[in-house]
């Protein structure tokens, strides 16, 4: 088993939750920006020492629940901070962003860590669609088309034009080209069955978060497998990753109560503004189909309102001692037959300090046991 | 409007269409015989498109003498030179990309710009090509089975023009002597390649690229190998803007915008 240490870097200090989305930005104070920056590129530095295999970045837009509005900036600070763990963007949210760049900045971040980028190619949650002006009903055609001249950008040996639906480039030759060859690992969600098809159709590892119900992953990793095969690509557990929300604490009790008050914070402040958007444009637009979209309503309903106990037995999160956690761990493996897990221990406002005594657990207790899994 | 014509060259007849006004456009069919697609007629409203046939398509007289690609290249050079009669663009689909490729190299005081399609000629053997069956075969042509023009001719004639373009390829698909003399073309050159073209593999575009001294390559997402009828939204306005722009074709305008 490999484990990824995932960050959201979440703005902590808001008393209520945002009234609309956007979230206001008035309460956003620079000089606290600056300390949580840096304390969060730490914790992320940190996670090399403490064994995980990836230390993991992704992007959101307009609002507290996260501050990585590009995270290939915090890419590169952590290039500069590490020397052996990889760098997971999981990742830009292609259909948003001019793919030329995104491609030159992938490379970028390849060339300056020697070699250590995992490039997610990720279409993004509904509502940043709203806060990029960018249509939602062609998001997923428009990363088919994105990840392809990304691709070519790489791997392309002399300079070539792109005329495409969504995208028209003359002339493109990107410089810097990336370390790995032909390119480095690709990265694509696959938390609903269509995502998971059109991971697998494009060869890509499969990233999978939220897990509301064991059986509804396996199948969305079941399809998944599938298309893998029938492109070509014979997936191993190396492939898929499952993102968990995670604390591990001395005891249970302890580790329950703390990511108790951080759930709250998530789903009352973080979350709340996001909720309405999200079900905004999933109502109106072919951002999922209509089952799909159901289905990832009803996934964010009940993840808010199970309790942790109820989580930890449904395989949505992993919660306890050291102990429990390696135990809830291979409960998971079991089922689903991955081979990496991204672990996210800053849920809502989880104070850093017990973020890093759940790292070094992890390190000294938790991976010694769940390396072999 | 397109009108046909004949004209008699050294070697025998060669028939012809020609259509619109404008600059001279040399425009050499692929191996399905000459068609007016959507980019030919686009191309007419700003160019005078000559598209000779080459002998032995679609029911026009073989010649004797002429019996390779190189020797179909000459026989249209003699075309351009005759009918043309002055400096002139040039153009070729596929097995037209493989001719046009030799008019470039034995005129190159006379092809100013080049535009290939999918051009055959310089693929690895074993690779690509287009498939026997037909079901294979349309995949291989069209993205979407909708795209491709309705047939018209009777099984005979399409079984001549097989022949007869199997007469002018032999087992050749690489051009070893053309890879060789391409150095030498002069013209302003865009390759143009359909992402999913799996007839012509992208090495083709590479060697050309690689080959000729001011190429430019350009993709065509999610098209197949026939450009002209599979994609013609995108690669007509891509060799009109060539053409008529030259290499600051590469510089957007407010229309394209």
């Amino acid at each position: 088993m490999k484990f990824s240490f995932f960050h959201l870097m979440p703005w902590t200090d808001l008393e209520e939750a945002p009234a609309q989305w956007p979230a206001s930005n008035a309460a956003f104070v620079p000089e606290r920006g600056k300390e949580l920056y840096d304390n969060y590129i730490a914790t992320m530095a940190f996670a090399e020492q403490c064994g995980f295999d990836w230390v993991g970045c992704n992007e959101h837009h307009f609002s507290p629940y996260g501050l990585m509005a590009n995270c290939n900036l915090i890419g590169a600070a952590l290039s500069q901070r590490t020397s052996t763990i990889k760098l997971a963007m999981l990742g830009n949210l292609i259909p948003l962003l001019n793919p030329v760049r995104v491609a030159e900045e992938y490379a970028m971040l390849d060339v300056m860590s020697g070699g250590r980028l995992v490039a997610g190619m990720i279409r993004g949650v509904p509502h940043e669609y709203i806060a990029y002006n960018v249509v939602p009903d062609e998001s997923r055609e428009r990363l088919r088309e994105a990840a392809a001249l990304i691709v070519k950008c790489w791997t392309e040996p002399e300079p070539f034009g792109w005329e495409g639906e969504f995208y028209q480039y003359p002339s493109i030759s990107i410089w810097p080209k990336p370390m790995q060859r032909p390119h480095p690992p690709i990265l694509m969600s696959a938390s609903n069955e269509e995502s998971a098809e059109f991971a697998g159709q494009h060869r890509a590892m499969m990233g999978m978060t939220l897990i509301a119900d064991l059986a509804v992953a396996k199948r969305c990793i079941d399809v998944y497998k599938q298309a893998a095969r029938a492109s070509g690509l014979e997936p191993t557990p190396d492939h898929i990753l499952l993102g968990y929300n995670t604390c591990i604490a001395e005891t249970d009790e302890e580790a329950r109560e703390i990511m108790r008050e951080g759930q709250r914070y998530f789903h009352r402040v973080l979350m709340h503004s996001i909720r309405d958007a999200q079900r905004l444009v999933i109502q109106k637009s072919r951002f999922f189909d209509a089952a799909h979209g159901e289905r990832h309503i009803n996934r964010l309903t009940t993840l808010k309102e199970r309790s942790i106990d109820e989580m930890i037995e449904a395989g949505s999160i992993f919660c306890g001692s050291p102990a429990s956690v390696v135990q809830q761990m291979r409960r998971v493996r079991d089922a689903l037959g991955n081979g990496r897990f991204n672990i996210n221990m800053k849920i809502g406002n989880i104070p850093d300090a017990a973020v890093h005594r759940g790292m070094e657990l992890f390190r000294d207790k938790v991976l010694p046991e769940a390396k072999d899994l | 409007m397109f009108i046909e014509h004949t004209i008699d060259l050294s070697s025998g007849p060669v028939h012809y269409q020609k259509g619109g006004s404008g600059p001279p456009l040399l425009h050499l069919h692929s191996s399905g015989g000459p068609r007016v697609s959507p980019v030919i007629e686009r191309l007419a409203q700003r160019h005078s498109v000559f598209m000779p046939v080459a002998p032995g398509f679609n029911a026009t007289p073989e010649h004797a003498t002429v019996k390779t690609i190189s020797a179909l290249a000459d026989l249209m050079g003699e075309f351009a030179r005759t009918v043309i009669g002055d400096k002139f663009d040039a153009m070729g689909e596929s097995f037209g990309g493989w001719v046009a490729l030799w008019v470039a190299v034995r005129n190159p005081e006379l092809v100013e710009h080049l535009v290939l399609e999918g051009p055959a000629g310089l693929r690895d053997e074993g690779t690509g090509g287009v498939p026997a069956d037909l079901e294979g075969r349309m995949r291989a042509l069209y993205s979407n089975p909708a795209h491709a023009p309705p047939e018209t001719r009777s099984p005979q004639v399409l079984a001549d023009t097989q022949r007869a373009r199997d007469g002018y390829v032999g087992d050749i698909s690489y051009d070893k002597a053309l890879h060789d003399a391409l150095p030498g073309i002069r013209a302003r050159t865009l390759i143009v390649m359909g992402t999913r073209d799996t007839v012509v593999p992208v090495i083709t575009a590479h060697r050309l690229k690689a080959g000729i001294a001011n190429a430019h390559l350009s993709f065509i997402y999610g098209a197949a190998h026939a450009l002209e009828f599979d994609a013609p939204d995108r690669v007509g306005p891509l060799i009109a803007s060539f053409l008529e722009r030259g290499e600051a074709f590469v510089v957007p305008t407010p229309d394209a915008a």
